[in-house]
């Protein structure tokens, strides 16, 4: 008795509502709701990045922000010292590169040497706060790099994502934002449906097992923790070039934590569930911050101790469950494989 | 000479007894329980509030401190019931819900008193030795930690609560069949690392502003400390206290704060590398050897 | 010894953890197409010897030999991937995970993605669990596990099969029909080498047998040698 496998779920349906949804909303808002949700965007590929190595490959790190802010100031460093509309986009690619080569060489340090589980958790923790702490101290005029000036907790000044003359803004800023969010959400679900992303969701049960079924897993883990280090530091790059400005406080303790609070409730397994629930959470504080700013972090806090005791599964992929049992007559989507099409299983029937 | 030696020991023991204060509590809990408390902060800043409250009404400091070491106790014996009970075995989960607790405190705090308080000034006052002026309360904060770890001692080795303490994390299965109440001993565990995070916080308020995000203050250090000393809280964390201990005040001295927290950080990323299991991990090996040998 | 050089061969094989000697000065080999038996009382070295042959640890001394490559440095998954396949003592399946993507997992490094669904199919008919492929495996019974930890073991298509304890937990009926099993798979001419304590399924099942004990090689033969060697009966009602 085979399960149907179709791409009709409500995962697949979600995205394609979040997706309509992300698109028509420009037209339907003005200047300041569309570099708003550009923001957003850029900071839910942090969100993405976590969901994939903690939700696909049971790595939880804490520090995602150390390679977001490896991005920011790579980029801000490269394009105030080699100028020119075009080398911004260089810059990108230096940005994404460095966390992605960071967080390898980090990554390699933890998995090869037998470090995993909590202990991830610590070492990554530790790695973003040694790099806030480091930043916070270069207020003083001799931190710069060539051009670039680190400034502390002053904040570092950089160069926005230019096309010719004309730096991006307004509409143009978010249609690119919002294409590489979803580009990069796609590549991520794909890889998540290959042999290697299959190898993951295994020797996230039980390592030495998939081993003994011919994974070379300590490999694995570094490329995928590296890969969530790119997608965290192009964050960082995009989040950078949209407000001019990186600050250390955007490697610490509340910044590396926000997003592990966004995945949990949303649900860490899907990354659809990830995605969604991080632009939802991001708009929620804001709307909280502006109406009630004192208020606003209790209640944050709350609904995120109300899913972790009551909806673990996370709350949007509970969702997705419910809608998949009662509407759609599936099995549960939260079972790891359901997140990704298994094409040959409908040959069988 | 003996300035420089004096000045030297100064720095060294108030780093000590910095770190030590700040991670026991953390520490007690990670290593008995396995729970990372991630409100540790928040609840050092508990403290830290009820000392400072009762202390500007005219309640002696001593005193003051004690009960808001107990106040917070009893707070971590009822968020143990109300939440971390339905999270044991999800590690990673009770990581999320006690940071969800800490925010909900620090911003309470914020919501309910405003941005700080009044504070007290640290008693005592101060020495000099050579040019150089010190405080009494700290070398006060540094004779008292060392009579934490003998109290703790004392109370895990050689008392009822202990043993069964010790029972409870060795294997609860097997205390459980001999008839000790686990459930209870994890609660008055997470109560007990409550109270001496709230102890921590009493004890620090004197010397710093009392702001509702004063635990952040002490959040690394701590952590930093519990993870190289590893899950004895009784053997590890001192230890990790005096070797970090080290650490800080020399970089501290020679570089200022920062660089030395940069320090004690990536030592911890080392140590993580090495020695997993942190200096208790290292003490446990060193003396499982005779009985190898023999 | 054979003409054909061994599939497997253990030479003086020792395993120290701490001061504990787990296996000491081990000698196995187990020839192409042989079906052994490793038998032996609880703490002779038994699964370690698995370990060790598997790579989830590294001999203290000696050399492990496989197909002709010396393997003992070897991380597990290079030697997975060269034709050792194990089921292991404590069901080794991801509970998580449907029937269905635990054989993938499995095979994925050993089977064409074209031929995944059909090799599925095939091996799940082999082991009895057809039918079963969307059944998440954490509902299945410890019977239904083991089998599926067969059918995931061949799914990497081994030249040598290690099974641990594979009737564990099973009943007369499931014990025999895991008896079937390996024995239509050693027909086919795969080498398997067996850790059991049931001496009926030995029985069923044995061409020859090792015995080992306190880390050591104790006796070796026929299952018939085996039964009759006094010494052996011994050591299993401790009066070695």
């Amino acid at each position: 008795m085979p399960r149907r496998t179709s791409w009709l779920s409500a995962e697949n349906i979600a995205f394609v509502i979040f997706l309509i949804f992300m698109i028509v909303y420009p037209f339907r808002t003005d200047d300041f709701g569309i570099l708003n949700a550009a923001y957003f965007a850029a900071l839910t590929l942090l969100a993405l990045s976590l969901s994939m190595i903690w939700g696909k490959a049971g790595i939880l790190s804490f520090g995602q922000t150390a390679f977001f802010g490896i991005g920011g100031y790579l980029y801000g460093i490269y394009t105030l010292n080699v100028l020119g509309s075009a080398q911004t986009w260089v810059g990108l690619a230096v940005g994404m590169l460095a966390g992605g080569i960071v967080a390898a060489i980090l990554g390699w340090f933890m998995f090869y040497g037998g470090v995993n589980d909590v202990f991830v958790g610590l070492t990554t923790l530790a790695l973003t706060l040694v790099l806030q702490t480091f930043m916070a101290q270069t207020a003083g005029p001799e931190w710069t790099v060539g051009e670039a000036r680190l400034n502390g907790y002053n904040g570092m000044y950089i160069p926005q994502l230019s096309f010719g003359e004309m730096p991006l803004y307004g509409r143009p800023l978010y249609f690119v934002y919002l294409a590489i969010l979803i580009g990069v959400y796609l590549l991520l679900r794909w890889l998540s449906s290959t042999r290697w992303g299959y190898g993951l969701l295994a020797l996230q049960e039980n390592r030495p097992r998939t081993e003994s079924f011919g994974y070379n897993v300590r490999l694995m883990q570094v490329q995928v923790f590296a890969l969530a280090g790119v997608v965290a530091a192009l964050s960082g790059v995009l989040y950078a070039s949209w407000g001019g400005y990186i600050d250390p406080s955007s490697m610490g303790l509340t910044a590396a934590i926000t997003p592990v609070i966004y995945v949990a409730i949303g649900g860490r397994r899907s990354l659809t569930a990830s995605m969604i629930s991080s632009m939802i959470l991001l708009k929620l504080s804001q709307l909280l911050a502006s109406s009630a700013p004192e208020y606003a972090l209790v209640i944050f806090g709350l609904l995120a101790l109300l899913a972790v005791l009551f909806v673990p599964e996370g709350f949007v992929v509970a969702l997705f469950n419910l809608i998949d049992r009662h509407l759609l007559n599936r099995g549960g989507g939260n079972l790891p494989g359901m997140t990704a099409p298994v094409e040959e299983v409908t040959a069988n029937g | 000479m003996f300035d420089g030696l004096f000045n030297w020991f100064y720095q060294f023991q108030v780093s000590f007894s910095f770190l030590l204060l700040s991670a026991i509590g953390l520490a007690v809990i990670f290593g008995m329980m396995g729970v990372i408390n991630l409100a540790h902060g928040e609840f050092m800043m508990l403290g830290a509030y009820a000392t400072t409250f009762l202390a500007v009404k005219g309640v002696p400091l001593a005193l003051a401190i004690l009960i808001g070491a107990l106040a917070v106790g009893v707070f971590g014996a009822v968020i143990e019931m109300l939440v971390i009970r339905r999270l044991y075995g999800r590690l990673l989960d009770s990581v999320a819900a006690t940071w969800a607790i800490g925010l909900i405190l620090s911003q309470g705090m914020l919501i309910l008193t405003g941005p700080s308080i009044q504070g007290v000034s640290s008693p005592f006052g101060s020495f000099s030795v050579g040019a150089i002026s010190y405080s009494w309360y700290r070398i006060v904060l540094g004779v008292v930690s060392l009579l934490l770890i003998a109290g703790l001692y004392i109370l895990f080795m050689k008392t009822e609560f202990g043993l069964r303490a010790r029972a409870t994390i060795q294997n609860q299965p097997i205390a459980r069949s001999l008839g000790v109440d686990t459930a209870r001993m994890y609660t008055l565990t997470f109560a007990l690392g409550s109270a001496l995070a709230g102890l921590a916080g009493g004890l620090f308020a004197p010397t710093a502003t009392i702001v509702p995000f004063f635990g952040t203050n002490y959040t690394v250090e701590a952590f930093v400390t519990v993870i190289v000393g590893g899950a004895n809280a009784l053997v590890g964390t001192p230890l990790a206290a005096a070797s970090l201990g080290v650490i800080n005040a020399a970089l501290g001295t020679k570089y200022g704060l920062y660089i030395a927290r940069v320090g004690l950080l990536l030592t911890t990323i080392v140590i993580i590398r090495v020695l997993p299991t942190g200096i208790s991990g290292l003490v446990e090996r060193w003396r499982m050897r005779p009985a190898r040998q023999r | 010894m054979a003409d054909a050089q061994p599939l497997l061969m253990l030479d003086n094989v020792s395993k120290r953890f701490g001061g504990l000697r787990a296996v000491s000065d081990m000698n196995l080999t187990v020839g192409q197409g042989e079906l052994r038996c490793l038998i032996g009382p609880n703490g002779a070295g038994k699964s370690t010897i698995f370990k060790l042959i598997m790579g989830f640890e590294r001999p203290t001394s000696g050399t492990i030999a496989f197909g002709g490559d010396r393997i003992d440095g070897w991380p597990t998954w290079k030697r997975a991937r060269q034709g050792l396949s194990i089921k292991m003592q404590i069901p080794g399946v991801y509970p998580e995970l449907s029937v269905q993507d635990n054989m993938r997992v499995a095979a994925q490094n050993h089977v064409a993605s074209h031929e995944m669904a059909e090799s599925i199919r095939g091996l799940l008919a082999r082991v009895g669990l057809d039918g079963l492929a969307g059944e998440q495996v954490k509902n299945l019974s410890h019977g239904q596990q083991q089998w599926l930890e067969i059918g995931m073991a061949l799914s990497a298509k081994p030249k040598l099969l290690l099974l641990d304890e594979p009737t564990a937990g099973m009943g007369p009926g499931e014990t025999e029909a895991t008896a079937r099993i390996v024995e239509s798979l050693n027909a086919d001419g795969m080498a398997i080498l067996v850790i059991e304590h049931d001496m009926a399924f030995i029985r069923r099942i044995a061409r020859t047998v090792t015995v080992m004990n306190l880390g050591k090689l104790f006796a070796e033969g026929t299952i018939t040698e085996i039964e009759a060697n006094q010494d052996v009966t011994d050591i299993y009602l401790g009066r070695s």
